[in-house]
């Protein structure tokens, strides 16, 4: 359901969702594919379920998950790669 | 079975625990530490007991063969033997945390695919068993094709499977020499990771989850606000304990110099012999050495904070903060290294992936106050700033103290924000910080690493501080005064001479040329310039020489030296470092010369608001 994905970086803090995909984002430009690549490799696949644990200082940039019992710390432009659905609190 | 020498690699994520087993491998003093990308130089130790000569090389820690930020691909370069005049290893030892086992058996798996021998550890075995995941260590063998042995790097006679793995694999393994190809990714990670849950679904049971209490106290350490307080407090906890902490140990290393000083003294007939052993040589290096309980405490605050695990979320909570003058989240370790030594620093921004990021960090990371420059702010700060009690907690001269550091850490802000150009924050490689699991820093390994550190900054007293106290010594004694001389004997000899020359120069600064002397040996490690000034001045003990400066300058010279020692890149090997690791002489200039210009303008501008003020 792509059109119900919520990017990773406006998932308040606590929810647990499921990744849907992982998006390309304008913002890496030519490095996109291998920012992809990455996040793959962390686990960052669709299927996965992630929780947000916490933000940095200023509003959800940095924002921390815990995915496959590893936590993670994204900027708020990787993580609005990760689509993602929420799961029901 | 060959004689020849075998090579193995250690291979694995960040924070494996990689670099402990190492240690336990081969007896090598190296530092563990929990932060990712901190072993960038390459580590070599001999493994004993195979039967045959064996080698060790640890790597830096990578997630991938395939994307790699820089130091990940020192590591894949020497995997495949792309590293000048050294072929691939034969047998690759690949180190996975069993709490976290399903991110590194990935990287295991397109190990796997170049074909080379290798062995399996399940580090941190312990803890794994310990939440309560058990694994099927043959049935993960069997399916992986590779001996897959636990070990738990930090403890006695924790790596004696492993060591009895390495040894089976020497009678079989053949060295080899020349290159690797790296294969075509031979299938997407999603298909990676579909095999490694059917991997997992029949060896391990139990998935990882760490105890609550790791949560609740990421609660705490990542919380925007509470987070933030923490941070303070730690910090002004650290500052506030080189200074209270280590007072007495510092009386009792200065009460027995000086009692050195007077029983050799006493013993040497008076004359040229008398005067270099007490004044050259005892008060040259006491002078120095009564500084290392503050550099231990430093130390041990960084150490702890760092095998903690702590220091990735310190990273992660500033990253903001940071990247608002274009440095981020990952320029915070080498910048609180920085803090104890800038060569470290500079050393650890290899794991940072921005070329122009990294350059940023290097300019700037010795802005922070390093361990060698509290001698001389302490011995300022002694002697001018009164010992009153401030807010009922703080003494007033440890608040001087933080003062000066963040002055420091304010300039480097500064300074980076005016040299980031236009590029607006790092676009290049992303933060994907790891945020490993909080630990009890292992006690082994912190006294191994504080033993290195104070080990380090006395061989620096018993080299090269004690040869430039005995040049010092001999520029302040000779030529002797002549006969019926009613100055100072030191006015009439080399030091003096120097100090006159320069003192034009620095004038406007208000330093007179005692202070000018003590800036040449300076130059080689800036502590000496609490010896130099001890020896120009013909005192021994910190407290004579405080009261000797106290008497000779004026509050806003003081604070303008201590200005001058802010900005300063008043250490040689700094200056060689970051030749060695921008290898760029263009870069050297700016460094150089932008510190320089700071230091000349911080302290005028001091001294004259002082002035006002006073």
């Amino acid at each position: 359901m792509p059109h119900t994905a919520t990017p990773l970086h406006q998932l308040p803090k606590g929810a647990r969702a499921t990744i849907v995909d992982i998006a390309s984002h304008s913002h890496f430009g030519e490095l996109d594919a291998q920012v992809t690549q990455r996040l793959k490799e962390l686990g960052f696949l669709p299927g996965a379920v992630l929780q947000v644990i916490g933000f940095g200082l200023f509003g959800a940039d940095p924002v921390a998950v815990r995915i496959n019992g590893t936590k993670f710390g994204l900027r708020r432009s990787e993580a609005a790669k990760i689509l993602t659905t929420v799961h029901p609190a | 079975m060959s004689s020849s020498l075998l090579r193995f690699a250690l291979v694995g994520n960040p924070n494996c625990g990689k670099t402990a087993l190492f240690n336990s491998l081969t007896g090598a003093r190296a530092k563990v530490a929990n932060y990712a990308g901190v072993t960038v130089e390459k580590r070599l130790g001999s493994l004993a007991g195979l039967g045959r000569p064996a080698e060790l090389i640890d790597l830096p820690g990578t997630y991938s063969l395939y994307v790699a930020s820089p130091d990940e691909q020192v590591a894949r370069r020497v995997i495949l033997g792309e590293m000048a005049g050294e072929a691939a290893p034969d047998v690759l030892v690949a180190v996975v945390d069993a709490t976290n086992i399903k991110l590194g058996l990935r990287l295991v798996l397109e190990l796997q695919a170049l074909g080379l021998p290798m062995i399996l550890a399940l580090n941190l075995a312990d803890t794994a068993r310990s939440r309560g995941i058990t694994i099927d260590t043959a049935m993960l063998s069997q399916q992986l094709g590779m001996p897959v042995v636990e070990t738990v790097a930090v403890r006695k006679n924790g790596v004696a499977d492993l060591h009895a793995a390495l040894a089976q694999c020497a009678r079989s393994a053949g060295s080899r020499s020349g290159r690797l190809a790296l294969p075509e990714r031979a299938e997407a990670v999603e298909h990676l990771y579909a095999r490694i849950d059917t991997l997992l679904a029949s060896s391990v049971s139990a998935p990882s989850h760490a105890p609550a209490w790791q949560d609740r106290l990421d609660a705490l350490v990542m919380h925007p606000v509470l987070g933030l307080v923490l941070l303070a407090t730690i910090l002004l906890l650290m500052f506030q304990a080189v200074f209270a902490w280590a007072a007495p140990v510092m009386d009792a290393i200065d009460g027995s110099m000086a009692w050195l000083g007077e029983t050799v003294g006493s013993l040497l007939p008076a004359g040229i012999l008398h005067d270099f052993v007490v004044d050259g040589l005892i008060a040259g290096v006491g002078g120095v050495l009564v500084f290392l309980p503050q550099i231990i405490i430093l130390f041990a605050f960084i150490l702890a904070l760092e095998d903690s695990g702590y220091l990735p979320r310190a990273a992660f909570l500033l990253d903001r903060l940071m990247r608002g003058v274009g440095l981020s989240g990952r320029s915070f370790i080498p910048m609180l290294s920085s803090f104890a030594c800038a060569v470290p620093g500079i050393m650890s921004t290899r794991s940072i992936a921005d070329p122009k990021e990294r350059l940023l960090t290097i300019l700037t990371a010795p802005l922070m106050t390093c361990s060698a420059r509290l001698p001389v702010y302490a011995l300022v700060i002694g002697a001018f700033v009164p010992q009153h009690t401030v807010w009922g907690v703080f003494n007033l001269q440890g608040l001087t103290l933080f003062a000066l550091y963040v002055a420091g850490i304010v300039s480097a802000a500064l300074v980076a924000w005016v040299m980031r150009g236009r590029q607006v924050a790092s676009q290049g490689f992303p933060l994907l910080l790891e945020l490993p699991n909080y630990r009890w820093p292992n006690a082994y390994h912190f006294a191994l690493g504080l033993k290195e550190r104070a080990w380090i900054f006395l061989r620096r007293v018993g080299t090269i501080i004690l040869a430039l106290s005995i040049v010092l010594w001999f520029l302040a004694t000779f030529p002797h005064a002549p006969v019926g001389a009613t100055l100072p004997a030191i006015e009439y000899s080399f030091a003096g001479m120097l100090g006159k020359l320069m003192q034009p120069l620095f004038d406007p600064l208000g330093f007179n040329w005692q202070m000018c002397i003590a800036l040449i040996p300076a130059m080689a490690a800036r502590e000496v310039a609490v010896s130099a000034l001890a020896t120009v001045y013909a005192v021994g003990g910190e407290d004579a020489l405080g009261g000797a400066l106290a008497h000779d300058w004026g509050l806003p010279v003081a604070l303008a030296y201590l200005a001058w020692f802010v900005y300063a890149p008043q250490c040689l090997a700094t200056i060689a470092v970051v030749r060695r690791e921008t290898n760029s002489r263009q870069a050297t200039a700016i460094f150089t010369t932008y510190l320089f210009g700071l230091a000349y303008l911080g302290a005028l501008l001091v001294r004259h608001i002082a002035a006002l003020w006073a």
